[in-house]
């Protein structure tokens, strides 16, 4: 607790308050709603919690986004804004938290999870040092008990973190950030960018946010499994999704899983009578959220809305798209459906890097432009030939890695985080680049 | 009790089993690995910062006539074009700070060659340029005070001081060997490029909108004038190697810098030998304040044969 304490104030100390505001509303709502029966005031103590929790992620990360939408807006009809934008720093991981917190007091309220009735436990279960920036987004049913029991140090547990410490580092400083130095030279000039590196740009940045993102995410669960506490996997080998409901599945599955039981469920049983077109209502209303938790941004909610888009598509084509593929062999109908689900998503990450719509725009004029020269400088961006073929070497080595790490016997736990903390000390990228999810 | 004891126990298993073994393939493939890296690429590396500021303090060479600088002397001048004896320690990034260092390494020699030094036409500043050109030499104290607070624990462990750098020293390498962009010799690292005109109109654009300021920082100042007046019987030949015309339209305070000159000058082991105002073709130049290598080869040869007459 004091180590997660001095975590969230080593960024800026003030904002524990407002952690703690939430902690102490949402510990007392879980008593509170758990002590009454009178659904009227369970729902009440729901709401206050949510409003609470709902409430400084507006303030935080929406309120400059609204009010520059209402300038935008009003400016339309020559009248001015005089709503002032407010100057502060978003707190470190305050989407992640709320949305923690929010899953304890909806849990509680559900009758799926007893309240917590020690704080200590309950500020720990919003303020867990590893997970606390960037998630996973833990349930009060897989964390809350672990932190109930005391941890002794255990050979395995320690091992077995260290592992995913070193792997989830080797992800990001030799792969993430490695890819990013391309990916940044591509963005920040598209104009010198031909179709090509522009394509590669995109390949590349789905990579370094999967490579930057899952990295972390093993980073948090092996520094709590190191202190005996298991978290959520949050990363289940995405890019073998045959489907982008099947992606969602598999990539950043706290959140999607997340979003799926306090707000697809209920919405597509409230909309259940409108059939199909209920479901799809759930699905974009679902994914317009997604994209909006990722960012205060028309990129961010243009990613999420796209994707709900692809998973209507596959809803209403279910049948027929079976009926053509099932007249291909088994191995090129998975590959082709990998293939275009990614290339799919490719473009879908473009809103996601983009810093406007703008940009986005740019970056697909540039695309589809066609015009795939094979200008060394360009298609090395810059970066000479020797960093572009390290890219396409650690690349190579990340993929065989993730082969070796799911086969290789335990025995051989310590030559595997030996390969690989020597790698990442021979090429790692001495940058200092923070975690993408971190400004979310 | 018996939590206690199976945790005690574990950590036993651990030390034994995962960290003693780790530290140790860590320590000896780390250090095998540096080794083989020093001696097959860094050191092997005459264009690279290690080389030269290793050639500086551990190698003795009584004929040779050092040559130091920034990019604009590692990119200028040819030395075989001067003559059989002369070595480029020029190095990208660094300023006089760092010149001042191969300066005092230089002067302990007991040698009576002459010592060319490039002049910048921003002054006397301080930079130390990449990290990476000190950390084989980051225990000689002298390195030590010239790093200073760049310094980090880290660059004192064996192997892991190199993290982040072992792909440019891998870059250095190849580049001097291959030549594919850049013309190496004895130190120098040259560009073989040329920018498009569009490219280069655009740099000069650049330059012209920024302003060119000539600063001396005493200290620096200071330093060098003793090292003058101390070690007469060497001769400082400092260098203004040819800039753009575009370098002196936003030029705040020329006169300081002509002053500056003179007063050098007035030193009976100095010449300041003034080339920043000569004539070239743009095509001479990379970009507004480096020749490239066709620049090079004319501004050596001119060089050269004043250097003949000194």
């Amino acid at each position: 607790m004091a180590a997660s304490c001095f975590f969230y104030m080593f960024f800026k100390p003030v904002y524990i308050l407002i952690l703690a505001f939430t902690i102490v509303i949402d510990f007392c709502a879980g008593i509170l709603i758990e002590r009454t029966n009178d659904a009227t005031k369970k729902k009440a103590w729901l709401i206050t919690s949510l409003v609470a929790n709902i409430g400084i992620l507006a303030i935080f990360k929406y309120f400059n986004f609204v009010n520059s939408n209402i300038t935008g807006f009003v400016t339309l009809f020559n009248l001015k804004n005089n709503i002032p934008y407010l100057n502060m720093v978003l707190p470190i991981g305050l989407s992640f938290h709320t949305f923690q917190a929010m899953s304890y007091t909806i849990e509680v309220y559900r009758g799926n999870h007893k309240a917590e009735k020690r704080f200590g436990i309950y500020a720990l279960y919003v303020m867990f040092y590893p997970q606390l920036v960037a998630g996973p987004i833990e349930r009060p049913q897989n964390i809350l008990y672990q932190f109930h029991t005391r941890k002794y140090f255990n050979y395995d547990n320690a091992v077995t973190g260290i592992k995913l410490v070193a792997w989830g580092l080797f992800k990001k400083i030799v792969i993430a950030d490695r890819l990013a130095l391309y990916v940044n030279e591509v963005y920040g000039n598209v104009g010198n960018a031909s179709s090509l590196t522009m394509f590669l740009a995109m390949v590349f940045f789905s990579l370094q946010i999967y490579t930057d993102f899952s990295g972390y995410s093993d980073i948090a669960r092996g520094t709590a499994k190191v202190m005996g506490y298991d978290l959520l996997i949050n990363f289940n080998e995405p890019f073998k999704s045959t489907s982008i409901a099947e992606f969602w599945r598999r990539w950043h599955i706290s959140l999607s899983s997340w979003l799926n039981d306090y707000l697809y469920k209920p919405l597509s049983i409230s909309y259940r009578n409108l059939g199909k077109i209920g479901i799809s209502l759930a699905l974009l209303i679902t994914f317009f959220i997604s994209g909006l938790w990722h960012g205060a941004g028309w990129t961010y909610i243009a990613y999420g809305v796209l994707n709900g888009i692809a998973i209507i598509y596959e809803l209403y084509t279910k049948k027929i798209r079976k009926k053509i593929f099932s007249k291909l062999p088994v191995v090129i109908n998975t590959y082709l459906s990998r293939l275009i689900v990614w290339l799919y998503l490719i473009l879908c990450w473009v809103f996601f890097r983009s810093e406007n719509l703008h940009k986005a725009k740019t970056v697909f004029a540039k695309l589809f432009e066609f015009r795939f020269s094979l200008n060394f400088v360009q298609l090395f961006a810059s970066q000479g030939p020797l960093k572009f073929a390290s890219i396409i070497f650690t690349l190579i080595l990340f993929y065989l890695m993730s082969i070796v790490s799911k086969k290789l016997p335990d025995r051989y736990n310590t030559l595997y985080i030996f390969f690989l903390v020597f790698i990442i000390v021979i090429f790692g990228e001495n940058v200092t680049s923070q975690f993408i999810y971190f400004q979310f | 009790m018996s939590h206690r004891n199976s945790s005690i126990s574990n950590f036993k298993r651990f030390c034994l089993k995962f960290l003693c073994p780790f530290l140790l393939l860590m320590i000896f493939f780390g250090c095998a690995f540096q080794y083989i890296f020093e001696h097959t690429i860094i050191l092997k590396t005459n264009i690279g910062g290690v080389y030269k500021v290793n050639r500086i303090i551990n190698e003795f060479h009584p004929q040779e006539i050092a040559m130091f600088g920034s990019s604009r002397m590692i990119q200028t001048i040819i030395p075989d074009m001067l003559g059989p004896n002369h070595f480029n320690y020029g190095l990208n990034g660094i300023s006089d700070n760092v010149v001042l260092f191969f300066l005092n390494e230089e002067v302990k020699k007991k040698k009576t060659t002459p010592i060319i030094i490039n002049l910048d036409i921003e002054g006397l500043n301080s930079g130390l340029g990449s990290i990476m050109y000190y950390l084989y030499n980051i225990n000689y104290k002298p390195v030590q005070d010239l790093v200073d607070k760049e310094d980090k624990p880290y660059y004192h462990i064996s192997f892991v001081k190199y993290y982040g750098y072992f792909e440019l020293y891998l870059k250095d390498y190849l580049s001097s060997k291959i030549e594919l962009t850049k013309y190496s010799n004895k130190g120098a690292s040259i560009e073989k490029n040329v920018l498009l005109p569009a490219d280069f109109a655009e740099v000069v654009k650049r330059r012209e909108n920024s302003a060119t300021n000539f600063n001396v920082d005493p200290k620096l100042l200071g330093n060098l004038l003793g090292l003058i007046t101390k070690h007469i019987d060497r001769k400082f030949i400092f260098v203004i190697a040819p800039c753009h015309p575009s370098c002196f339209k936003n030029f705040k305070n020329e006169n300081t810098q002509l002053k500056y000159i003179e007063m050098l000058r007035s030193y009976k082991n100095v010449r300041v030998l003034n080339y920043s105002k000569a004539a070239y073709p743009d095509s001479l130049f990379f970009d507004t304040k480096h020749l490239n290598y066709n620049g090079a080869v004319k501004f050596s040869k001119a060089l050269r044969d004043t250097l003949a007459k000194i």
